[in-house]
């Protein structure tokens, strides 16, 4: 019983976290047709930048606030800096064929990826180096009997559950949300409503690195701090945004989920090697059943 | 007043349009006529932005829209209804006529409740299913929310790519008689491309008709109708 709640709660807790880097990744996708493989690079750096801060006798929140602006800076300029002026080249040759243009932005990321963890390497040496958590890491205690969840757990899920909320509230009630949604579902008559799809990008980009930046500052704490901690990350959370269905946001936050929970199960009844053959296999298995994603919608043509 | 002049349009050194002239009436409804691949679409498209011409110039009165962008094109009241029923499928159809207002609703917000309820009046159908997805409406109705999407921006000029295309005969004339009654109670300029002629000459004060990209015909409406030899020539009928 107490491995199965101990699995249980560790596994929300990484869910969580799993679901903010897929939610990342979907919000580019769905507004610019771009996985996005720089994004976890995007918040090692700025957790980077909060580790720093904190180093300098800044407090824990101020940072925090701190690296989640530089994340949506560094979102919205990856954007503006790179990929509008590469997808929107006129006349271009190599851009002509659909297949470059939607590969070249892809490789560009890399690009991106590589460059900030040179950077990182160059300004903090690349050392590994642990990242405070605002709580505890204890396990909670009710009496004299550990509960199988810390308060570090809690505190993810809080934070976590507190960002999908606004998220959500953004997305189902505001203008800027319906001319967000509009914009990836339909470009063309988003723009003849009168609305600036590209601002309306770049803001997808900014959300896009504010998650992944607050990704970042949670799972650091446990994992540590180094240029390529951050990268199994990616891999994970693309494989929810994957099994969640690439173009549904709530699709994306429920595959970030459901692999937490494939993850910590396997942590806990098997072994943590066998974790990637886990991953592997759930995405197989998923993509067997459900190519389209949990809640994604198959591309419907008209002819 | 819609003023073009030696339009041209190319697609990989094609002209789809080979330089188009004519005026549109403020007030009044202009049709353009043509077969399939006369240029009616690209014009449309030209005029709304989304294809840049390679010469020539659009004004609307004074202003300059040709080398605008589309999102400033509809700003300066020039509002297009794309081909084929062009909602948002995924989006309920109150959000798809709360989108054609979303730019002006910090300037005008009083005049956006006015507007949507307007439309809602125009076509109760629409109220009655705002809150369903625009994509489990009928095809009339869809073509009814694409227009109610571009009247909310309170357009002064309308720009319609086929309304008619893939519509009943009834449900299409319903719509056409819609657009001709709102141009006359409030003196919005219609610009209405067809592919049936006759239901759109019926209601339009001129006509142009268009083939191979060029204007062959710019004529009253009521003289083009009767011109039995110039729809034999380039209509086939």
């Amino acid at each position: 019983m107490n491995s199965f709640l101990t699995a249980l709660f560790s596994g929300t807790a990484q869910g969580a976290i799993y679901a903010l880097v897929s939610l990342g990744l979907v919000l580019v996708w769905r507004g610019a047709g771009i996985v996005n493989f720089a994004q976890m690079g995007q918040a090692m750096f700025t957790t980077y930048i909060a580790s720093q801060l904190i180093q300098h006798n800044y407090s824990y929140w101020s940072a925090f606030v701190i690296a989640l602006v530089s994340g949506a800076v560094l979102g919205a300029l990856v954007d503006l800096g790179l990929m509008r002026p590469l997808t929107s080249r006129k006349n271009s040759q190599l851009l002509n064929s659909q297949s470059m243009r939607t590969t070249i932005p892809v490789i560009a990321s890399l690009g991106i990826l590589g460059v900030l963890k040179a950077l990182a390497g160059i300004l903090w040496a690349g050392e590994e180096r642990g990242f405070p958590s605002p709580v505890a890491p204890n396990a909670i205690k009710i009496g004299s009997t550990n509960l199988a969840i810390t308060g570090f757990d809690l505190f993810v899920i809080g934070v976590v559950f507190l960002t999908l909320v606004l998220t959500t509230i953004f997305f189902t009630k505001t203008g800027m949300g319906l001319a967000m949604r509009a914009s990836a579902l339909n470009p063309e008559v988003t723009r003849l409503s009168g609305i600036k799809v590209g601002s309306v990008r770049t803001l997808g980009w900014a959300i896009s690195g504010t998650a992944s930046s607050l990704a970042g500052l949670l799972v650091t704490p446990r994992t540590n701090l180094s240029p390529n901690t951050l990268d199994l990350l990616l891999i994970i959370g693309f494989t929810a945004a994957v099994v969640g269905g690439l173009s549904s946001l709530a699709g994306s936050v429920l595959g970030g989920f459901i692999l937490g929970y494939v993850i910590s199960f396997v942590n806990v009844y098997s072994a943590p090697e066998n974790v990637f053959i886990a991953i592997l296999a759930f995405l197989l298995l998923a993509l067997f059943i459900r190519p389209q994603g949990i809640l994604g919608s198959k591309e419907v043509r008209n002819v | 007043m819609l003023e073009i002049t030696d339009l041209v349009t190319e697609f990989d050194s094609v002209k789809a349009l080979n330089g188009i002239t004519f005026q549109a009436k403020p007030g009044l409804i202009t049709t353009v006529i043509g077969a399939n691949g006369a240029g009616k679409s690209t014009l449309l498209r030209t005029i709304s932005g989304l294809e840049r011409p390679t010469t020539g110039s659009i004004k609307w009165f004074d202003q300059e829209l040709t080398h605008k962008s589309v999102e400033a094109i509809v700003r300066s009241g020039i509002a297009q209804v794309p081909e084929g029923h062009a909602v948002i499928s995924q989006l309920s159809v109150a959000e798809n006529i709360e989108l054609g207002g979303l730019f002006r609703r910090r300037i005008a917000r009083g005049d956006l409740a006015i507007a949507t309820r307007e439309v809602y009046e125009l076509f109760p159908i629409l109220y009655e299913r705002r809150n369903e997805p625009a994509g489990s409406l009928s095809g009339g109705e869809r073509q009814m929310l694409a227009i109610s999407r571009a009247l909310v921006s309170r357009p002064k000029l309308l720009l319609l790519d086929e309304p008619s295309l893939g519509l009943a005969p009834l449900i299409s004339a319903q719509i056409i008689n819609i657009v001709n009654q709102l141009c006359r109670s409030t003196g919005l300029t219609v610009l209405l491309v067809e592919q049936n002629a006759n239901t759109a000459l019926a209601v339009a004060d001129h006509g142009i008709l268009l083939s191979l990209g060029k204007v062959v015909a710019d004529l009253p409406a009521k003289i083009m109708i009767a011109d039995s030899s110039l729809r034999a020539a380039y209509l086939g009928y």
